[in-house]
């Protein structure tokens, strides 16, 4: 349903992106994996067009865009189809709780406001967040604004959600919640992109797991294979290494 | 300060005041409005990087900055008639003050949409908002009251400059002030009298920013 392919991407001298191709199927959650600087949320900007590739296409439903060069109007339209969550957030600060969720519903797509409103109150109801809808977002904790970004998009009914790095800038008591939404829109079969560095919503949740590298992709497979039985040793290198960051981390919670 | 010249100053209070309705507030009105819609655009050219537009805009802000105001009065009023342009009293001080708010209100809102964090457009776009659409419903609503105390800052500035128009012949309340103590030679008390309407006039503005800074704050 959504492909991107060779897609091309360069910071400067730096190649960030080195002819990446990846597709997802209808109900797919595909998770990025990746240390820092691996290149995977520039793959999802790209897929975004919120950072111009330097090449590479993204075809969606058998529509083709180039990801370097497509037209305004084509991006727009594209656009339009999908849905974005961010590491932080990015909720429109004048605009409350439930404002956040119509607003793309009225302003671009001229849906009028009491239909709008419907839909966005169940998308609040959704995610839990119903009783905050007319708080700001300055007034609602990270897991919070987080859970209305994601009703946000599910509002507009998107083809696909990327997620980038949803739970990266929360605590963790926090990420929780944020994961917990995820997985149940992951169960109503919505189709997501998920950068993270979440191994157990990759290992539980996913479809397919995704491991980048140096702005290549390293593995591609079904979590268990992924998990258990990696193609590649530096997948294995990856997963260990992570598994001991995480009880680092845990023993630093039990100090 | 003896009784004639507390009848004097009650009688010059009502020929103060009145310049001040006509001609003090309505030339700032006017050229604060004009003003804003400069800054506004030169302040948009710049951040959405239109090439030529925005080096115009750099350049506009650099001369009217770097000059003073009362040297472009001069310009603009004794000046351009050399080169066959006439422009009387008040069309002189509208086109210098609104050129001079314009350049300076433009910093202003270009800082302040600058400062709403950059992530909320990626959001607007994601959500199928235009740059159009984003800009004016979200991103310079949060900028308005971001700018808001600044810009009251130079709206009052520009009432008190209103007085430079003076140097252009047009009567309003110093020019006025002047000429009631040109027949009685109470320079002293007039000039305060002046400034004293000068003060109402900026008391009244610095109370209505307080509470509109009030309403703004509780809309977030």
């Amino acid at each position: 349903m959504l492909e991107l392919q060779h897609v091309r991407k360069a910071f400067g001298d730096v190649q960030v992106l080195r002819d990446i191709s990846l597709s997802v199927n209808r109900g797919d959650v595909v998770t990025l994996l990746g240390a820092s600087g691996s290149g995977k949320t520039t793959l999802l900007r790209c897929a975004g067009f919120l950072n111009r590739a330097d090449a590479g296409t993204v075809v969606l439903d058998g529509e083709s865009y180039d990801l370097q060069s497509a037209s305004r109007n084509d991006v727009l339209r594209y656009r339009r189809q999908i849905g974005f969550v961010f590491q932080n957030f990015n909720l429109f600060g004048n605009k409350t709780a439930l404002q956040n969720v119509t607003a793309g519903l009225i302003i671009p797509r001229k849906m009028d406001r009491s239909q709008a409103e419907k839909i966005g109150l169940q998308a609040l109801e959704k995610v839990g967040m119903l009783d905050r809808k007319d708080y700001y977002p300055s007034k609602l904790s990270g897991g919070q604004q987080q859970r209305v970004a994601i009703a946000r998009a599910i509002a507009l009914n998107p083809k696909v959600i990327f997620f980038d790095e949803p739970t990266s800038a929360l605590d963790p008591q926090l990420t929780g919640e944020v994961l917990n939404v995820m997985k149940q829109l992951a169960d109503e079969g919505t189709t997501m992109i998920v950068v993270t560095h979440e191994m157990a919503f990759a290992r539980q949740v996913a479809t397919k797991v995704v491991l980048m590298q140096d702005g290549v992709v390293i593995e591609e497979s079904d979590p268990k294979t992924f998990f258990e039985n990696p193609a590649d040793p530096r997948t294995a290198a990856f997963i260990r290494h992570a598994q001991w960051s995480a009880e680092e981390e845990s023993q630093e919670a039990r100090i | 300060m003896d009784e004639r010249i507390v009848a004097e100053l009650i009688d010059a209070f009502p020929k103060l005041i009145r310049p001040a309705f006509m001609m003090t507030i309505p030339l700032t009105a006017l050229s604060f409005s004009i003003g804003l819609i400069l800054a506004l655009i030169t302040a948009l050219v710049q951040i959405a990087k239109i090439p030529v537009l925005r080096q115009l805009a750099r350049f506009y802000i650099w001369i009217i900055r770097c000059t003073p105001m009362i040297v472009q009065l001069f310009v603009v009023y004794f000046g351009l008639p050399n080169v066959g342009i006439r422009l009387s009293s008040f069309p002189s001080a509208v086109l210098v003050f609104s050129v001079s708010v314009g350049a300076y209100c433009s910093e202003t809102i270009r800082a302040a949409i600058e400062s709403v964090p950059a992530g909320q457009l990626d959001a607007a776009y994601c959500t199928g908002f235009t740059f159009p659409q984003a800009m004016f419903r979200i991103i310079i609503p949060q900028a308005c009251s971001m700018a808001f105390p600044p810009l009251s800052n130079s709206l009052i500035g520009l009432v008190k400059d209103t007085s430079l128009a003076y140097s252009v012949a047009l009567v309003e309340v110093l020019a006025t002030a002047q000429r009631i103590a040109a027949r009685t030679y109470d320079y002293f008390w007039l000039y305060l009298e002046a400034a004293f309407v000068y003060l109402i006039i900026c008391s009244v503005l610095t109370i209505i920013q307080r509470r509109a800074e009030k309403f703004l704050e509780r809309r977030r």
